[in-house]
């Protein structure tokens, strides 16, 4: 195609920097998509903790988060050897700039191709200002980790993504595949077809039982609100709010190389409209805020006498009003110092509520502080036992991990929560280990129970009960039946010693409604760390 | 490329949205001829048997009958009719499950040469491998796999729906996965949307259900339960085994007796071989303690699902009369409780 000739520039033209941006746009969004396929899949069926390659791929993108990382490794306490994969991030970073907002970042790229151009003539200004915000969060972030709170960390742009795919996109998938399958099944000559799509394909897509998830429509809902913000400017989100953004930012403020409007620029503001973050600035000359640009080149294309470069060479600090200054810091951090201590006072994470059952081998008081929200556990887990909390658990613990038995139960032989919790916040355990880990204790109400209530024969609990010496046990009475004479009917009772709590007796209770067995948290799982502010010395 | 207006795309839209709601309807319209592919009442009797001349009956000794269990009237069977019921005991399960079907008239007197086949064993959980006795053996099911293709089926589909877990995990843990590829049959994942609600014509409590449309379809339906301990029905064998091709179990439990002899109307197992080589004794159906397991090595291989079920209870000394769905399955005229009267063959390894 080149002609030989024609000595050709080794230097990419501003167009193919763009189309290769797109690229590596829609390969890492894809590449999100299939990690994520992965964790949905029964992955861990016979994968040791030492063959820990897939668990290694499946975590990578949250590894590479530096906020969540940096956040969760001041809040925990400890450092993970695979947390220092985000350090490649802040390389990068320190290298380009905010690349991973530009190329990388799955929620950024959707972001992208939302179209904002009818809007924008309607829409009004945002005030600049607002950028601020962003760095805001991500010091009450961080201030609030050094407290002991991940709480924000509902606001990093993967857990965003993980949580989104896993609550309302994948459900809503399934559901609509499902419906689509059974209509399609009745019709007699598309049968064989459906057989084999559901066959090959489903399976590989979609998990083996119905995604369901409990406030979907939040979920849902606020990925779509986020996604709506872009009516008021191109990439609201990563311009005004995202934390992780503003961590890459401050690094891109000291990035080699960045982008550069030359002096000759003739300020046509060709470029302005073009910048999806707006991040160029047009007092005095033009030139562009490091902090804000994604590098995108898209202002590079636009520019018709090519004023735009991206030059490898030490930057001119630019200090902006919405930057980090002393006023912001101090405001963060009394934010961070009032609001975890409003948090603290309300003890959620040392009374937890009876309804609070936390994944296996998690002490309830720790979770708080090492658990980053990604929802990696509920998208894994196959009974769906594990829901993300909204209220229940506080303000505090806002979606994080909680075992609904009557939605999903924990299943005797699964340990896929541990193994793909990316900060090991649910520790990953051998299937030997989890199978001891206690995580409630079943309780049967008598009067909902219909051998008790009703002399009714059921032993579904005490069938369903995985623990090798059954931790319900049949007691065989005689009782008075209704219309004279006895029956002999088997009564479930629960030997509480032998109780994990699993929750499949309160899962499969044929009993309406609300089960006549139900688990609740186990007192048991507290590492007692918090136990002075208790208040009376248990 | 034109570009497509957006009124074109509408009618586009439109029309095979119309098109294909009305083959969708089209479908529901004919949805009793369609879905329910119902059995008429010749095939519901079990088939006579017409002897296979080439075939020769096995000259086994018959054993002499253990106290706790009943009569066998030795054959001397003038017409060389095979047993109603086969046992075979002591050896290993692939050559005990041989001798069994052999002993029946082999498995061409079942599968036919372009059979489609599915059997049925019980992969309840995915909670331990075959030892603990909650799951069919897998040798067993991969020797009925074995013959079933010896014998011409076109397919061999083994399948089951655990009620906890995924199905993927219980059939790689029980081991059943592994024997029934080498076999060369194949692990079908029971997918929700393939239960097709079906009605039960001879049903007099569960009049109809939604069943597992490859089991309707079948050709074939190989039966292999493992005999284990069940809180409610006492003992779990091939009547309650078909439970796995249904889809709503909790209400089955309430008269569970009835409704099982009502599935099996419908659900017809054309043999059933109750694997018996390990047996669990107490807290089934899902087991986990070895100290539970009893080591019989006894397969019973029988067309009469009521028979079969009946010798299987013997074996943990109960009385077939003691079993809600065996009595039921009698009445209903699906099989023969009565081990008195009918010919049982004993075949002894070892």
């Amino acid at each position: 195609m080149a002609d030989p000739n024609v000595p050709q520039s080794k230097k990419l033209s501003p167009e193919n920097w763009l189309s290769l941006r797109k690229v590596s746009q829609i390969f890492f969004l894809l590449l999100f998509l299939v990690v994520f396929l992965w964790s949905r899949r029964e992955f861990y069926l016979n994968s040791s903790l030492e063959s820990g390659f897939k668990e290694t791929l499946i975590n990578l993108p949250l590894r590479l988060d530096p906020l969540v990382m940096l956040a969760q490794s001041i809040a925990s306490r400890k450092l993970l050897l695979g947390a220092i994969l985000a350090l490649v991030t802040v390389a990068i970073s320190l290298l380009l700039g905010r690349v991973w907002c530009g190329w990388f970042c799955p929620v950024g790229t959707i972001l992208d191709w939302i179209p904002v151009r009818s809007w924008k003539k309607k829409s009004p200004a945002v005030p600049d200002k607002l950028r601020g915000i962003k760095y805001a969060l991500l010091l009450i972030i961080l201030f609030a980790a050094i407290l002991g709170n991940l709480s924000l960390l509902i606001f990093d742009p993967l857990t965003i993504g993980y949580r989104t795919l896993t609550t309302a996109i994948w459900p809503v998938l399934d559901q609509g595949f499902t419906a689509v399958e059974l209509a399609l099944f009745r019709v007699p000559f598309l049968a064989p077809a459906v057989g084999w799509f559901d066959s090959l394909i489903r399976p590989a897509i979609f998990p083996a039982h119905p995604a369901v998830y409990r406030y979907g429509w939040l979920f849902g809902g606020f990925f779509i609100a986020l996604v709506g913000l872009n009516a008021l400017a191109p990439r609201f989100w990563c311009r005004y709010l995202c934390p992780l953004g503003g961590l890459l930012g401050v690094l891109g403020k000291y990035s080699l190389v960045h982008c550069e409007i030359s002096e000759n620029c003739s300020r046509c503001e060709s470029c302005l409209p073009a910048c999806p973050t707006g991040a160029i600035q047009q007092e005095g000359h033009m030139f562009c805020d490091p902090g804000e640009c994604t590098m995108c080149m898209a202002c590079a294309v636009d520019c018709p006498t090519g004023q735009v470069n991206f030059p490898a060479k030490s930057t001119r600090f630019f200090h902006q009003p919405y930057d980090i200054g002393r006023r912001k810091a101090l405001f963060s951090l009394g934010s961070a110092v009032v609001g975890v201590g409003l948090l603290k006072s309300n003890l959620i994470s040392d009374l937890p509520s009876p309804k609070m059952i936390r994944p296996p081998g998690v002490m309830n008081d720790m979770l708080l502080s090492t658990c980053i929200r990604c929802g990696e556990c509920s998208t894994v887990c196959p009974t769906n036992a594990i829901q993300m909390a909204v209220f229940e658990g506080g303000v505090e613990g806002f979606w994080t991990p909680v075992l609904v038995p009557r939605i999903g139960y924990c299943d005797y032989s699964c340990n896929a929560c541990g193994q793909v919790c990316p900060v090991e916040a649910i520790p990953p355990l051998n299937l030997e280990i989890k199978r001891q880990q206690v995580i409630g204790k079943a309780e049967i109400d008598r009067n909902r129970c219909l051998p008790w209530a009703e002399n009714q024969p059921c032993i579904v609990c005490e069938e369903m009960c995985p623990i090798p010496e059954k931790a319900i046990e049949l007691e065989v009475v005689e009782v008075r039946a209704e219309g004279g004479g006895t029956i002999t009917l088997q009564r479930p009772r629960v030997i509480s010693h032998l109780c994990l709590g699993c929750g499949i007796c309160e899962n499969k209770c044929p009993a309406p409604g609300m089960a006549a067995i139900q688990v609740s948290a186990h007192e048991g799982n507290h590492s007692g760390r918090n136990q002075h502010r208790r208040g009376h010395g248990d | 490329m034109t570009e497509l207006s957006r009124k074109n795309f509408l009618r586009f839209l439109a029309a095979s949205l119309s098109s294909l709601g009305s083959l969708y309807l089209a479908g529901c319209l004919n949805q009793d001829k369609l879905l329910s592919r119902s059995i008429s009442p010749d095939k519901i009797s079990p088939t006579p048997f017409l002897p296979d001349p080439t075939e020769p009956v096995s000259t086994a000794t018959v054993e002499p009958t253990p106290t706790n269990q009943p009569t066998e009237t030795p054959a001397p069977s003038p017409t060389l009719a095979p047993p109603d019921l086969a046992v075979a005991r002591n050896g290993k399960p692939e050559e005990m499950v041989r001798a069994a079907v052999k002993a029946l008239g082999g498995m061409g007197r079942f599968v036919k040469p372009g059979d489609q086949v599915i059997v049925k064993p019980n992969i309840c959980v995915a909670y331990h491998s075959y030892e603990y006795a909650a799951t069919t053996n897998p040798w067993v099911v991969g020797t009925v796999v074995k013959l079933a293709l010896e014998a011409g089926a076109k397919s061999v589909k083994v399948m089951d729906y655990p009620f906890a877990g995924t199905a993927k995990q219980a059939y790689q843990i029980s081991g059943i996965q592994a024997e029934v590829q080498k076999a060369g049959g194949k692990m079908v994942v029971m997918s929700g949307i393939k239960f097709v609600q079906t009605d039960i014509p001879g049903g007099k409590d569960l009049k109809s259900a939604r069943i597992f449309d490859d089991v309707l379809r079948a050709d074939v339906l190989i039966n292999v339960p493992i005999a284990k301990n069940h809180g409610l029905a006492l003992l779990t064998l091939a009547m309650k085994n078909l439970m796995g091709v249904i889809y709503d179990r909790p209400y089955m439990h309430a008269k569970l007796g009835q409704r099982l002899a009502d599935l099996s109307t419908r659900v017809r197992s054309h043999l059933v071989i109750v694997d018996a080589v390990r047996m669990l004794m107490a807290k089934g159906p899902s087991g986990g303690d070895l100290g539970d397991v009893k080591k019989a090595d006894t397969i019973i291989a029988s067309p009469d699902i009521v028979a079969a079920d009946s010798y299987a209870a013997t074996l943990f000394g109960y009385r077939p009369d003691q079993f809600g769905y065996i009595n039921k399955g009698a009445q209903m005229g699906l099989g023969t409780k009565d081990l008195n009267n009918m010919r049982i063959e004993v075949i002894p390894f070892g």
